[in-house]
């Protein structure tokens, strides 16, 4: 057998479970749960490493509790005291489980089905093998220097080992096809994360065509990434960050859908949304495509006469609802080409618009750019001919698990059919109980961080099928910027550290100390307290340049 | 005696009370001491110096250097030679009766278990105790002394930290009574240290898990 040098621990036996074993560590070779270790097996004549996850650890041998009766009294004095020696008294059992050995054809683990046997040497699976194997990048060798390789993403390192010294590049190209999940609680790193992310996506290696639907205003940061030295490409590529402020943020009435209109109207009757629809189906048949709330009223009052009750209801509420409503326009329109565009990180910055407009804007934004995708791949006229990724903050907002919201459907059909269209998404959210349960599953890859609410929990074990049981254990206890990252884009689940980003963090909680005292000083540096407030600007006299 | 707790004079070793002989034993550490009485010597010890829990010593030379071989009373048993006699004695009571190879008289027994050695130095004190096992045999006849607190508190000190470090061996030997013996010596050095000696609180934790471990043993808990 090999390795003995190296080695950490022992095997004992079997587990409780088939893929389990149990194995045995002196107390200095110190190994957390979830830490990776390996050991040599013959597979069809060959040696194969297997690796294999610690999951439990508990002392065997070690102090008597008594020894710690007084918690001013350290148990070793006791121990010294009785001649008891203090160092090497300590063993520990520790349950592993395997993963299994990285198949080089299939590019992913294998299960030996075997255990090894009692008396196998275990070691510490070595840095640069799990760089290779953990993460799904299809390596044809179970060793290799992955950061050669083109569209991976730098997230972070395994957290049980020190920082940087085991990196994970997760496939760019798995989670943004088949969809990404970043759950956690409030504060955890949710946008930390996915900025970690935009920021690898809109590296040079990946030149990604990003959309960030915001509607915390949390990415304002993000373009600290153009001019950046580490975005920029040898062939002079630079990455673009365009914000879409509310101001620009339009959707053509002809654009809606009926479904759409009924979610925005009060409470229409039967019998007006029966001559609303009529009406509509009519507008959209038409050659134009930029009418208005007028010409939608003359087309019902043509089919049902000027004195129509529900008529004259509906347009109460049409003008009401819409009409008044900025965000909705007869012409104006979102140009795709300027929201779209490889190496092009598209912000819509959503914060002050209201929920039920910040599902309309994305519903109608998704659904025209899910049929430009479709077009493309079909060999039509398309305005997207390339893939495109869109983030969702608030992800249950747009694809809530009840109630209703326009943009469940066409969420619905882009995290199950998205793939074949190259249209991914990426749904952030810190009540993943709360997203719709088809769109949560549909996610391919999960990034979970720290949450407490079990039936959030429940949510996440539900939606990763393969994240066992003890790694999600870990959930609850994660601190902000740790994550459990499975699902597509992994071989096997893994802890890690998110990295540090690259541009500042914007989103986080106000400093409210920090403004109540800016405040205070401010209100005590004004002449007096009866003159009309000045919020800046032109005139105001040396107070602001005294800074 | 004229010492406090606080002052504390090193008494001289030579000056010790003797407590018995040595008259067998049952292993290499379990020996039985025949107590002195008025008859056999000037000072027999008193009764609190021969108690139970008592630390006595054995002076052994080694190869040139005189040791203290260390003990504790962990026994005791009355011998009446007459017991099971029938019939009105004849002898009178100090009378000896040769009965040889046989205690012929009333006497006391002690059990001494022993703990460690240590180094008897020029000033008649002692220094380097160790609470291994010792390695010499004693000797029928051997003298055992009272062995004062403040020598017992020393031989206990262990590279300046108190140590009992014989304690599983000194319940082997004393069996039933190991706690009790334990516990006894603790009381003895918990009143020559300091009221706010750090050891203070070590010596409670040793004795909280003694006393269980006999609790446990006995069926108790
Ligand atoms: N990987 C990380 N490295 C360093 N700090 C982090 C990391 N992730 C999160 N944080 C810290 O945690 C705070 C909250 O993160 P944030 O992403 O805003 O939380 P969430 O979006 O989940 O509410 C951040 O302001 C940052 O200080
Ligand atoms: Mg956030």
């Amino acid at each position: 057998m090999s390795g003995h040098s190296s080695a950490v621990g022992t095997v004992a036996g079997p587990g409780d479970d088939p893929n389990e074993f149990v194995f045995i560590t002196p107390a200095e070779k110190s190994l957390k749960t979830g830490e990776f270790i390996t050991y040599t097996v013959t597979v069809d004549g060959e040696n194969r490493s297997v690796f294999a996850r610690v999951t439990n650890r508990e002392l065997i041998r070690g102090l008597p509790e008594g020894f710690l009766a007084d918690p001013q009294v350290a148990p070793e004095t006791v121990a010294t005291t009785l001649g008891v020696p203090t160092d090497d008294t300590e063993l520990y059992r520790l349950t592993a489980t395997v993963i299994g050995y990285y198949n080089t054809d299939m590019t992913t683990f294998a299960n030996p089905r075997q255990l090894p046997e009692p008396g196998t040497p275990l070691s510490i699976a070595p840095d640069r093998q799990l760089e290779t194997v953990l993460p799904n990048l299809g390596c044809d060798t179970d060793s290799a220097d992955v950061t050669d390789l083109d569209g991976i993403a730098h997230i972070g390192w395994l957290l049980n080992r020190s920082p940087e010294a085991t990196n994970i590049h997760i496939p760019i190209e798995e989670f943004a096809s088949t969809h990404l999940a970043i759950l956690a609680s409030t504060g955890s790193g949710k946008s930390y994360t996915a900025s970690v992310l935009i920021e690898e996506m809109m590296g040079p290696g990946a030149r990604a065509s990003l959309l960030v639907f915001d509607p915390h205003g949390e990415y304002d940061t993000l373009a600290e990434m153009q001019g950046h030295e580490t975005f920029k490409g040898e062939d002079g590529y630079e990455p673009g960050v365009v914000y879409y402020d509310p101001e620009r943020l339009r959707v053509r009435i002809s654009e809606l859908e009926i479904g759409d209109v009924m979610a925005v109207l009060d409470n229409p009757s039967n019998r007006m949304q029966d001559r609303l629809s009529t009406a509509w189906r009519s507008m959209q048949r038409q050659e134009s495509r930029t009418w208005g709330i007028n010409e939608l009223i003359n087309e019902m009052e043509g089919i049902y006469g000027e004195d129509d009750a529900s008529v004259g209801a509906l347009e109460w509420r049409l003008r009401r609802s819409i009409e008044r409503n900025d965000l909705f326009h007869p012409e104006d329109n979102v140009p795709l080409n300027d929201i779209v565009d490889p190496g092009q990180c598209t912000v819509l910055q959503m914060d002050t618009l209201d929920r039920r407009n910040q599902q309309l804007i994305t519903t109608v934004l998704l659904r025209r750019m899910y049929r430009e995708r479709l077009d493309a791949v079909r060999g039509r006229d398309s305005e997207i001919e390339h893939p495109i990724f869109a983030l969702f903050e608030e992800g249950h907002r747009f694809a809530p698990a009840s109630g209703d919201a326009p943009s469940l459907g066409i969420m619905r059909t882009i995290t199950s059919e998205g793939r074949k269209f190259g249209f991914g998404l990426g749904i952030i959210s810190q009540r993943p109980s709360k997203i719709d349960q088809d769109v949560l599953s549909q996610c391919g890859t999960q990034i979970s961080m720290q949450i407490q609410n079990p039936n959030d929990q429940d949510a996440i074990k539900k939606s990763i099928e393969a994240a066992g049981e003890d790694v999600l254990r870990e959930l609850p206890g994660l601190t902000p910027g740790q994550a459990v990252v499975s699902g597509d884009a992994m071989n096997t689940p893994a802890l890690i550290q998110v990295r540090g980003r690259r541009t500042q963090h914007g989103a986080g909680s106000l400093p409210v100390i920090e403004k109540w005292r800016d405040a205070y000083e401010q209100q005590q540096r004004e002449p007096t307290h009866s003159e009309a407030a000045d919020f800046g600007g032109g005139e105001s006299t040396g107070v602001q340049s005294l800074d | 005696m004229t010492e406090s707790a606080t002052d504390v004079v090193t008494p001289n070793l030579d000056s010790c009370v003797r407590i018995g002989s040595i008259v067998s034993s049952n292993s290499h550490l379990d020996y039985v001491v025949e107590i002195l009485k008025g008859r056999d010597c000037d000072r027999p010890p008193e009764l609190h110096e021969r108690e139970f829990g008592q630390p006595v010593f054995i002076k052994k030379v080694v190869d040139g250097t005189e040791h203290a071989v260390m003990g504790v009373i962990y026994d005791t048993k009355l011998v009446d030679p007459d017991q099971g006699r029938t019939g009105p004695r004849l002898a009178q009571d100090d009378q000896a009766q040769f009965t040889p190879g046989y205690i012929e008289e009333r006497t006391t027994l002690a059990g001494v278990a022993l703990l460690g050695t240590a180094v008897i130095t020029d000033n008649r004190s002692i220094a380097d105790p160790t609470h291994r096992m010792p390695r010499w045999t004693l000797e029928v006849d051997d003298t055992v002394y009272h062995c004062p607190d403040e020598v017992a508190l020393s031989f206990h000190t262990v590279d300046e930290q108190l140590q009992l470090a014989y304690l599983d061996r000194l319940v082997d030997i004393a069996g039933d009574l190991g706690s009790e013996v334990i516990v006894a010596l603790i009381d003895r050095l918990r009143r020559m240290l300091p009221e706010d000696d750090p050891s203070q609180r070590t010596l409670d934790v040793v004795e909280q898990n003694i006393e269980w471990q006999a609790r446990e043993r006995r069926g108790v808990v």
